[in-house]
């Protein structure tokens, strides 16, 4: 499965490598007299247009990584079954190791060796920011799958273009909700890296416009991939705090809640998440997590946009249902070929410019790939996480917040394009 | 309160303290007895948790968790006696350095068979209801679990004293740890019991694997995650001590979770100036360990001096057996040499541009390798954290393009003289202790810095650093090797060509440098001192300082692939994990040796035996680690003198069946090795 190239598309990178501008430039003029043609609505388009996807398949995140790629894989076949695209989709994939040196050589093979020109994937905030930096210096369209502010805000660039919800929009859901709703003596608790710092950094800001009374009574940092957190739920237990917010995801998360969960301590406060409903994180806990609560990226119930065909395609292609990563890695790849339909054209830089500022209809509702950062003006949700049929507890909605509600001006997040 | 507060801290502290004692406890008598560094322990462990999944996940937890905590252990107890068998038995009496290489081609078996397997999502292992439920105590509230992981293990090590103390079993084993060969003199099979040490030691680290399985989650990582402090727990307690192990396991867990409850508390507020417990989670254990092996090399209970560690058996350098003489291996070196310098062209006019990146990778680790044989094949040091020299090397040069220049030149300078400088300080501390304890010793410096680049702002965290490039050129007049873009017969040659070609010499010259001063009296003396320490001492050579300039010419050459890296076109971001996670120094260890060390040229070959080998298989099937792992094994087994070796023991081989027509013998046979 890492490679599926044909010799087809080993001789474009050729070509695209001796003289990249010259046919990238003839690439969309044919495509555009192509799509010009085959207005009438005659089948299948014979442009094929190479992209690829890059997740952790193995290392720390190595459990969120596939899903990304059933997305993509699906949404490829989708497109390249549909009449309304005058071209098909090629999807290579490759193993970025949720480490960026491995990302970095992958993301060099699949641009140079298979000629991809649509990049999309990546869930650590390191591994999406070096592969920022290789989309605009090799000039492809990227969609990350990070949910780290920088990668579109201070490290942001015109060949970024992010569908993932990244943590300013999700603090925007459970800040003031939690000061206001679940207690305003609240404790910090982040795994030190990346994530962890930008989510102490935007909950407690929005906090303190929220609720004057908002009260952060301690902060306490782990170690990323730290798996023992019994001294910091017995410090939180014995604080005065009345709600606990968690700056982790992942398998940090997991130990996390099943230990808070033995000792007591989501019995006896608020224990918070942005990422608490992940499915992943959920099926990591199990009945540990009920009474958490937490941010919403997406869950499968959702009735935005065209959201129950893509549950119900799903579930027939995997045979289970699509978590937030699963959405990310479909909507990415649409997002790239709606692009390219509005375009008229498979030529990054022309897709690149009509993907900007462009609104389009994905499983979220209709969202805008705003002008200043690239950044898809997702709505996000507040949830309490509740007992569900089987051993997979179910997340129930609180309170949402629209989708022009959830970002900052992009100047705010450090971006200007 | 705050009693009950520090209570219920130090309790949470032996709770992970008595994972870290069933984990060390087989790890440290497995090294005792058989002189074994394990590093598939950390495997072993998460097998046990993943065959507990197996188990509760249809029987339920209430019974299913029982039956999993007797029978899982079983299992891996039975893999590990298979694993002895077939793979260390052959080994005993080599250098403990092989046991690395082949440990280490076990680990991804192990873990790729893992995936394979359960899949790669995290899992969780269910425990009984009643276990899981909080029980406060005099104001201490914990989980029942926690008292039951720390119940439960306490007997379990307490039955393993027991063995080792009370029986027969344990008195021949304890006497094997002394002195192997005397209990082969009085007549005891001491093979039999090896295996019976290897198979109980794996089946306490399932156990571990299963306890810790139930308090947090079962994931593919996780036995990679708990090796390390293992080791550590081992190395702190005494090699091959019980008693250091149990010691050292509750020292680490409690001090470990004292740090992290109190970090930030002030201790003495001085007016202007407070006194605060620093944030050091995660550099504790580290510290703890060098400042114990520097106070007392042998580890707390440690008894073995430091003479009986170098192990027996030499280290096997790698030669051709006088296959090839001076003038051949010359002629051999500038075909290479030609080879590579067109390599370039031949991949423009087939189309195969993406390989030159992938040259350049090799390039980078051929000249990683060699600076590791410099230390690891002339001194017979084995360095655990050399990856240490070439993250430092690669953050330095990455530092210097985005505050000082990018001249390639005065970037790469920096790299090399800021390692070396590191290397010197590290060897002073480090080269004190030899054997196991300077390979621990040096794990843990690469550790404090792997930890300290998460810490820092100016190293950008777990980010890292990016936004940096290289110029070639020095003091402002020059190019951005982004800009150098020529044309050669209508073929565009760009930045990573140039990049290609400019690694090709540093290569070349690094090689030249390293082998002239290898063949000067120098060098000599440091192969003297490789082949018998006291020898070198007794004519009168100062053996530490020779040891210590290997050990800092050596970090130069690290600093230099470091550094490489970073100027590299290719590379957009320097991160922890890319270059400094322990992984990476178990990788040049394992590409140093499947070259064949002690020759400088072996290891280059076996970076680009090694990554081309990787960049192959990772194309054709996704089990690549399981096929990679399973080479090491069979080239510790059979080829332990490296690629290099492959000519004259084919060469061998070919003699003695045209010659006596007998069939090919194990090469292990004495006779068959050359005497280089």
């Amino acid at each position: 499965m890492m490679t599926e190239h044909t010799d087809d598309s080993a001789d474009s990178s050729v070509q695209s490598d001796t003289s990249r501008r010259k046919f990238l430039a003839a690439a969309g003029a044919t495509s555009a007299f192509a799509l010009a043609g085959c207005g009438d609505g005659s089948s299948g388009g014979t442009d094929t247009v190479t992209v690829a996807s890059l997740n952790p398949i193995s290392g720390n995140y190595s459990s969120l990584g596939p899903s990304q790629v059933q997305g993509a894989r699906l949404a490829v076949d989708q497109i390249n079954g549909n009449d309304n695209y005058d071209f098909e989709f090629e999807l290579v994939e490759g193993d970025t190791e949720t480490e960026s040196g491995a990302a970095q050589a992958e993301a060099q093979r699949v641009v140079q060796q298979e000629g991809a020109e649509f990049v999309f994937g990546a869930i650590s905030s390191s591994v999406a920011l070096a592969l920022n930096d290789f989309a605009s210096s090799s000039e492809f369209v990227y969609f990350p799958g990070g949910a780290a502010v920088p990668v579109t805000g201070s490290s942001c660039n015109e060949w970024v273009f992010r569908f993932e919800t990244n943590t300013a929009q999700i603090a925007e859901a459970i800040s003031a909700y939690t000061v206001n709703n679940l207690g305003s003596n609240v404790w910090f608790h982040y795994a030190d890296y990346a994530y962890g710092e930008s989510v102490y950094n935007r909950v407690k800001s929005r906090m303190q416009d929220a609720d004057s009374d908002f009260n952060e009574v301690g902060v306490t940092t782990s170690e990323l991939g730290s798996s023992n957190y019994g001294s910091y739920i017995s410090q939180i237990s014995n604080s005065d705090a009345d709600t606990v917010v968690l700056g982790m995801t992942g398998g940090d998360e997991v130990n996390f809640t099943n230990q808070a969960a033995d000792q007591g301590l989501i019995d006896e406060m608020a224990v918070v998440g942005p990422t608490a409903t992940f499915q992943s994180i959920r099926a990591g806990t199990g009945a540990n997590s009920v009474g958490k609560y937490g941010g919403v990226r997406y869950v499968p119930s959702l009735e935005t946009g065209d959201n129950q065909q893509f549950v119900e395609s799903y579930m027939d292609a995997e045979g289970s249902t699509p978590d937030n990563f699963a959405r990310v890695g479909y909507d990415s790849i649409r997002l790239m070929a709606k692009g390219m339909n509005e375009a008229g054209s498979t030529n990054p830089g022309d897709v690149r410019d009509a993907l900007e500022g462009g609104t389009f209809q994905t499983v979220l509702g209709d969202i805008t790939l705003r002008e200043g950062d690239h950044q898809a003006t997702n709505p996000t949700w507040m949830a309490e996480i509740v007992e569900g049929d089987g051993d997979l507890p179910a997340v129930e909605l609180l309170e949402k917040v629209e989708s022009e509600d959830t970002l900052p001006p992009a100047s705010e997040l450090g971006c200007d394009l | 309160m705050v009693l009950a507060d520090f209570v219920e801290q130090l309790l949470n502290g032996l709770t992970v303290g008595m994972v870290y004692v069933l984990l060390a406890a087989g790890l440290s008598v497995i090294f005792g007895v058989m002189n074994v560094i394990n590093f598939s322990h950390g495997e072993l462990f998460a097998l046990g948790a993943y065959f507990a999944l197996s188990i509760t996940n249809p029987l339920g937890a209430e019974t299913g968790f029982w039956v999993a905590l007797v029978a899982a252990p079983l299992i891996v107890g039975v893999i590990g006696v298979g694993i002895e068998r077939l793979t260390i038995r052959p080994l005993y009496g080599r250098n403990p350095l092989y046991h690395i290489l082949l440990t280490f081609g076990l680990v991804l078996v192990i873990n790729d068979l893992v995936r394979l397997v359960w899949g790669t999502e995290q899992q969780q292992l269910v425990v009984p209801n009643f276990l899981t439920q909080p029980v406060a105590v005099f104001g201490i509230q914990l989980s029942l679990y926690n008292y039951f992981m720390i119940g439960f293990a306490a007997i379990l090590a307490a039955g393993t004293w027991v063995l080792l103390n009370k029986t027969k079993y344990g008195m021949i084993i304890r006497a094997g740890s002394q002195d192997r060969e005397m209990v082969r003199n009085v007549g005891i099979d001491i093979d039999r019991y090896y295996t019976l040490v290897f198979g109980v030691g794996a089946a306490l680290a399932a156990v571990a694997g299963i306890v810790l399985g139930g308090y947090q989650n079962v994931n593919t990582t996780m036995g990679n995650s708990v090796i390390i402090p293992a080791f550590v727990v081992v190395v702190l307690g005494g090699l091959g001590s019980f008693r250091g192990a149990v010691f050292g396991g509750l020292l680490v867990g409690v001090v470990q979770t004292l740090m992290r409850a109190y970090n930030g508390t002030v201790l003495a507020d001085l007016g202007e100036f407070t006194l605060t417990v620093p944030n050091m989670e995660g550099l504790t254990v580290f510290l703890l360990m060098i400042g114990v092996l520097l106070v007392k090399p042998q580890g707390l209970f440690g008894t073995r001096g430091e003479e009986s560690e170098g192990g027996e058996g030499e280290i096997l350098v790698g030669g051709d057996g006088g296959l090839l003489n001076e003038s051949t291996k010359f002629k051999l070196g500038v075909v290479a040499v030609a080879l590579l310098a067109i390599a370039p062209f031949a991949l423009l006019v087939t189309g195969q541009r993406y390989y030159v990146t992938v040259l350049n990778e090799i390039l980078i680790w051929a000249i990683f390798a060699l600076s590791l044989d410099i230390v690891m094949g002339y001194t017979g040091l084995v360095p655990l954290g050399h990856t240490m020299f070439y993250g430092v090397g690669a953050y330095a040069a990455a530092l210097v393009m985005l505050h000082y220049t990018s001249s390639v030149f005065l970037v790469l300078g920096a790299a090399i003289l800021i390692c070396a400088a590191l290397a010197w300080i590290v060897g002073a501390l480090s080269i004190r202790v030899s054997g196991v304890y300077f390979a621990m010793i040096t794990l843990a410096f690469a550790e404090l810095l792997y930890s300290a680049v998460f810490k820092f702002e100016f190293t950008g965290g777990s980010d890292g650093l990016l936004g940096f490039e290289a110029m070639m050129g020095i003091a402002g007049i020059g190019v951005p090797l982004s800009d150098i873009e020529l044309l050669v017969l209508g073929y565009e040659i760009e930045q990573r060509i140039v990049f290609y070609y400019f690694a090709l010499l540093l290569g070349v010259l690094s090689f030249l440098v390293a082998r002239r001063i290898m063949n000067a009296p120098f060098g000599s003396v440091l192969q003297s001192i490789r082949e018998s320490q006291e020898r070198a001492k007794f004519i009168g050579y100062d053996v530490t300082k020779y040891k210590r300039r290997a050990f800092v010419l050596s970090g130069g050459v690290a600093g230099l692939s470091g550094g490489l890296l970073a100027v590299s076109p290719t590379t957009f971001i320097i991160s922890p994990d890319q270059t400094l996670y322990w992984i990476h120094s178990g990788e040049v260890i394992v590409l140093t040796l499947l070259g064949g060390m002690g020759t400088l040229y072996g290891p280059m070959l076996g970076a680009g035996a090694f990554l081309g080998l990787e960049e192959v298989l990772s194309g054709y099937t996704d089990q690549w680690r399981m096929v990679i792992g399973s080479i090491f094994i069979l080239f510790v087994l059979f080829v332990p003198r490296g690629l290099v070796s492959v000519p004259s023991l084919v060469a061998e081989r070919v003699d003695r069946v045209q010659n006596e027509g007998d069939p090919p013998v194990n090469i292990d046979d004495p006779e068959v090795n050359p005497d280089d």
